[in-house]
Order: C-alpha cells, then sequence, then structure tokens
C-alpha cells in the first residue's frame, strides 16, 4: 500500500513540474512574440508559430496524464483537487500560448507599417505586466500560496488600464494619420491579446486558491443567487473558504 | 578569450575527475558528497566523510559556470549553485534544467552534445549548455553565461557594416553627384549638384571629426584636470545646442543644481560629452517640449542627468547605443544629422574620467542619461560640509 502512494505523489509531482515547465516556456514566450512585433520578424514569428505545437502537445499529454491518475488511483480531497487543478491549468496554458502565436500572427498582418514611439512604449509595457503576472500565477503554484494567487487580481487591473490606453492611444494615433484603419484595427486586437493574457493569469490563480482551500470564483455568484431566492440570514451559508473570499468580485 | 574558455573546461574537467575520484575511494553516496539535487547550498548534517569533502563543495559553487553531473542510471547527483541559478530568473531556470536533462540523456548514450539557449528574461541571457560523458561513468553538463561574449559579436559584425555604410554612402553619393555634374550643362542642375556635393563633403568630414575626436578621447593622454563648477559645465553644454533648441521650439533647462556643486575633470571633454547627451535630447523631443539638465552629489560621485520627453528608446538597443555607429532606426538617421558617434564618445570620456555612463528609457515617454563622475581629492566633500557648518551656524 505504502508503495502504491509513493508512485502516486510521484505521479503527482511530475505533474506538477511538467505544469511549471510549460508555464515557463509561455513566459519566456511573452516577450519573444512582443519583440517579434516590434522589430516585425517575420522569420521569428514563423518559428514561433511552430514551437506553439510543442506546447499544445505537452498540455495534451498532463491531461491525459491526470486522467490516468483519476482513472486508475481514485484520489480524494486535497488529491483529488491537485489533479483536477493539474487539469484546468493545462486548459489555461495552452490558451495563454495560443495567444502568444496570436501576437506574432499580428506581426505578420500589419508588417511593413511603422509604429509610433508611443504605441511602442506601451506595447512593451502590457508585455511586461503580462509576463509579470504570468510569472506570479506560476510561482503561486509552485508554492501553493494562495496570498500571491489572489493579489493577481490588483496587477491584472493594471494590465487592463494599460489596454484602455492602448486604445486611447491607438485612436490618437489614427486620427493624426500616422497609423491607418488596418493596423488600428490590428494593434486593437494585439491590446486584446495581452489583457486576455493576463486573464489566463488571474485564472490560474483562482485554480491555486481552489487547490489549497477550495475557493471558487463561482461560490462568490452563487451565494448572491442563493440570497435573491431565499433571503433568511443563513441561506447562503456555508461556502467553503470563505475567510479567503473577496468582498465583491 | 579562447584561453579562457579552455581554463574553464579543465577546471570543470579537474572537479568531475575530483568528484568521480572522491567517489571511488570512499564508496560514498550522493548524500555524503553533500551535493545533492536542488540542495547545494544547504549544509547536511556533517559526517566524517562530509566534512572531508566540503571544500569541494565550496569549490564548486564559487565555479563561474553551471555544473551539473548525473550518474549512470541518469539521476542528476551534483548541481552546483550556479546551475541552480544560471537564468536569473525562475522560469528560465527551469528551462535551461529542462535542457540539460535533455543533453545529459544523450550525453548519457554517448553523444556529445551542445545547444546555446537564448532566453529572453528579464534578464536577457544566452547560455551554451555541453554535456559529455565522464570519464568515470555518468555524465557531466556545464552551463557557461555567454551573453557578453554574443554581445561582443554582434558588436563586431555591425559594427564593420555600420562603418562602411556611414563612410561609403557619402563617398558613393559624391562620385554619383560629379559623373552627373560632368555631363551637365545647365547651370541650374549644376549649381543644385554642386551644392549636394558641398553638403555630403561636409558630412564626411564631421564623420571623420567625430573618428578623430573619438580616438583622441580613447587614448584619453591630454586630458587637463581642473575643478569645474558643475553647473558651469551643464550651462557650457546647454550653450552648444541653443541655436537648434530654439529652431525646436525646446527648453532647455538646468533645474535643482546647487551652484557650489565641483567637480575635477578635463572640461573640454566634460562639456563635449553633455554636449553630445543634450544634442540627442533636443534632436530626438517632440517640438514644443523641454529637455532637462541636472547635476547633484550622490556619495562620491557627481551625477550630472538629462532627460527628454521624445521618443525613447526600445529596451532591446540600450545596452548597444554606447557603441561606435550604432543606430536604433538607420532610416532615420541622416534626418537628424548625426553620424553615431556621439554617445560613444560620451562612453569614453565617462571611462577617462573614472565614472560611467547609464540611461534608462520608455518608448513614447522618453530617455534620462545619467553621466557620473567621482569627486577627486574630496574637494567637493569638503566645501559642502563647510557649507553645512553655515548653515548650522
Amino acid at each position: 500500500m505504502t508503495e502504491l502512494r509513493k508512485s502516486f505523489h510521484t505521479e503527482l509531482a511530475e505533474v506538477h513540474a511538467e505544469l511549471m515547465r510549460v508555464g515557463a516556456q509561455v513566459i519566456e514566450a511573452i516577450p519573444r512574440a512582443t519583440r517579434i512585433l516590434l522589430d516585425m520578424d517575420l522569420e521569428g514569428a514563423d518559428y514561433m508559430i511552430q514551437g506553439d505545437d510543442e506546447i499544445d502537445a505537452r498540455c495534451i499529454d498532463v491531461e491525459e496524464h491526470c486522467y490516468r491518475i483519476l482513472a486508475l488511483q481514485a484520489p480524494v480531497a486535497s488529491d483529488l483537487r491537485a489533479v483536477i487543478t493539474a487539469l484546468k491549468m493545462t486548459a489555461e496554458l495552452e490558451r495563454s500560448g495560443d495567444l502568444t502565436v496570436n501576437i506574432c500572427k499580428a506581426a505578420r498582418r500589419i508588417y511593413g507599417h511603422e509604429m509610433n514611439p508611443k504605441l511602442r512604449g506601451i506595447i512593451a509595457k502590457m508585455s511586461e505586466q503580462a509576463q509579470q503576472l504570468f510569472a506570479n500565477a506560476m510561482e503561486a503554484y509552485d508554492e501553493s500560496d494562495p496570498a500571491k494567487a489572489a493579489a493577481l487580481d490588483d496587477m491584472d487591473n493594471y494590465l487592463d488600464g494599460l489596454q484602455r490606453q492602448f486604445i486611447q492611444v491607438i485612436f490618437e494615433s489614427h486620427a493624426s494619420g500616422s497609423i491607418d484603419l488596418q493596423v488600428a484595427v490590428q494593434l486593437g486586437v494585439v491590446a486584446r491579446f495581452y489583457e486576455r493574457i493576463g486573464d489566463h493569469a488571474v485564472n490560474i490563480g483562482e485554480k491555486v486558491r481552489f487547490l489549497v482551500n477550495g475557493w471558487m470564483p463561482e461560490h462568490i455568484g452563487a451565494v448572491r443567487h442563493r440570497l435573491r431566492q431565499d433571503p433568511t440570514p443563513f441561506a447562503g451559508m456555508p461556502i467553503p473558504g470563505e475567510s479567503d473570499r473577496h468582498q465583491d468580485d | 578569450m579562447p584561453v579562457v574558455y579552455v581554463l574553464i573546461g579543465l577546471l570543470a574537467g579537474i572537479t568531475a575527475c575530483a568528484i568521480a575520484r572522491r567517489r571511488t575511494v570512499h564508496k560514498v553516496g550522493s548524500v555524503d558528497l553533500g551535493i545533492q539535487v536542488q540542495t547545494v547550498a544547504t549544509p547536511i548534517a556533517p559526517g566524517p566523510a562530509q566534512t572531508e569533502l566540503e571544500p569541494v563543495r565550496f569549490v564548486l559553487d564559487a565555479l563561474p559556470i553551471g555544473v551539473v553531473y548525473a550518474d549512470a542510471a541518469g539521476t542528476v547527483v551534483v548541481r552546483n549553485r550556479m546551475a541552480l541559478h544560471a537564468a536569473g530568473a525562475r522560469h528560465g531556470d527551469i528551462l535551461v534544467d529542462e535542457a540539460v536533462g535533455v543533453l545529459l540523456k544523450a550525453a548519457l548514450q554517448g553523444q556529445e552534445r551542445r545547444q546555446t539557449l537564448e532566453l529572453f528574461g528579464p534578464p536577457a541571457r544566452v547560455l551554451l549548455i555541453h554535456a559529455q560523458r565522464a570519464e568515470a561513468g555518468g555524465a557531466i553538463a556545464t552551463i557557461s553565461d555567454i551573453t557578453e561574449r554574443a554581445r561582443l559579436d554582434a558588436v563586431r559584425t555591425d559594427f564593420v557594416a555600420n562603418i562602411s555604410h556611414e563612410l561609403k554612402t557619402p563617398v558613393g553619393a559624391l562620385s554619383i553627384l560629379a559623373e552627373t555634374l560632368a555631363d551637365c550643362d545647365d547651370p541650374d542642375v549644376v549649381a543644385r549638384l554642386s551644392g549636394k556635393i558641398v553638403r555630403e563633403a561636409e558630412r564626411l568630414t564631421l564623420t571623420i571629426e567625430d573618428l578623430l575626436e573619438l580616438s583622441r578621447i580613447e587614448l584619453g593622454g591630454d586630458a587637463n584636470r581642473e575643478e569645474l563648477s558643475a553647473e558651469k559645465v551643464l550651462e557650457d553644454a546647454a550653450d552648444r545646442v541653443r541655436g537648434l533648441a530654439e529652431r525646436r521650439h525646446i527648453k532647455v533647462v538646468i533645474d535643482d543644481t546647487d551652484p557650489t556643486l565641483s567637480v575635477v575633470g578635463d572640461r573640454r571633454q566634460l562639456v563635449s560629452a553633455l554636449g553630445n547627451l543634450v544634442d540627442n535630447a533636443v534632436k530626438y523631443s517632440e517640438m514644443d517640449s523641454s529637455v532637462e539638465l541636472r547635476a547633484h552629489l550622490e556619495g562620491d560621485r557627481v551625477l550630472f542627468t538629462v532627460s527628454d520627453h521624445g521618443m525613447g528608446i526600445g529596451s532591446q538597443h540600450l545596452d548597444r547605443i554606447f557603441e561606435r555607429f550604432y543606430r536604433v532606426d538607420r532610416a532615420r538617421s541622416r534626418d537628424t544629422g548625426g553620424v553615431g558617434l556621439g554617445l560613444a564618445i560620451v562612453r569614453h570620456v565617462a571611462a577617462n574620467h573614472g565614472g560611467e555612463v547609464k540611461v534608462t528609457s520608455q518608448e513614447g515617454e522618453g530617455s534620462t542619461f545619467t553621466l557620473s563622475i567621482p569627486v577627486a581629492s574630496g574637494l567637493v566633500s569638503v566645501r559642502q560640509s563647510d557649507d553645512v557648518m553655515s548653515a548650522a551656524g
């Protein structure tokens, strides 16, 4: 029996390590994609678009590994949460990898059009912030640190602010004739890619909080719903991880 | 340079052999060696063999390259401090570790492998990972940080391309203009072409003058040290761009500078260096903006800062702009009129004075250049403490 549990935890550790490695690839891909976009590096863009297949394949492998663990080991409680967290994280990592690829594809579409320094500056900042968010999310996962995970929300607000600022600069640049409509639209989409990477990082943070104390963002909505249906004092209670919950979001 | 690498390789070889020999002599496992997976720096309760092997651990951890050793079964037994932190960032270290694992596996099967890993960071690093089978069994991988070497390679290649660009373009233009002029009778065209020839010749002269100035400063021979007022140096530098600044409606302001602050240095060189910085600041600023100059004392250094609110410099260029002829945007370089030597001159002036020049920049927001010069012979600190005394009294 002991031997069986040992192999189970080794397997969990393997899944964890592999997710950290894929996460590291995504963290590295963010500035790489940004450089490709700013330098209009077509060769680099092709290279990265192909490279994403590796992230996809590895995510599928982790996913299958998780199913195997579920089927063969039937874990419960925190062990089960660890496997479910890993399963859900594969989706976040895979999608984030795709978003870096989308940035490279946008680089191809706006090739040959020059961007003014203001636009370039904010792209660089969005990239830094998105990368920082993602790195923190992976650290939170590595350390199973719910406090670090919960802090990601505030960092994401800053990224959202940058995105709004960027859209404003796109309008100004288009109005002054420094970029044409086509480029303006493409850049608007690029801003969305960075913003989405940030959202996936926040999602990873939520998964970490679920892993540690069973908290899920949906719980808050569910409580609100129950309260609306039955406004007696204890109707909405109880929910797990309540002390860790945000006031309102 | 190659000598250094040979040396490092030798050292790695020696340590690898040392470890292998230790293992056979004492028949100790990895735990006794005290160097475990992921826990290099954490001391384990010392046994007799442990204390004896302690120096090996220190030696390994002191190496400037990463060393990873896996036994014949493929288990990593030794990983020194540098191998754990080669990338300087957590996610980077994970990627390095993964690459090392792949290479070690190949090495255990007898294939010697090399891989260059380029990491965007931050910090951006270029790492060379080399794995080969160890003589005593198992495999050893080394991780060397070749970031600086890669940068110097780029500098060398670009320098040749850039200098030929800067020198050949005006010469090419001159010969074509002269050829056209030779077959031309129309006086209007002749006037226009000869005007162009004069401008190209002037440009070439400027490049050559700057090159000469740069090599003079590089030699650093005729530096004339004297005590200079920091404020006066800034004023002289600002005066050099007064005309250009007025044409572009840019205010050059000196703020927040203590009039008694002084520095020991060569007046001509310092004014030339700061003049170059102010000149760039004005050239790359937007119309109707301002450029701020400032000097203040920090520790034993006087910091001259030049800040603009211009287009800024992309982060990938920041560690390259002080090279001779380096251009952030080559297409635009002819509009701004410089020859690409200004910042190289600044760097050499800084070096001549035992100081340094640094830059922080954000694209679209502006740049700040800081020239820091050590306060020589304590002249300034004495004067400053006098001020404090008189203020107190």
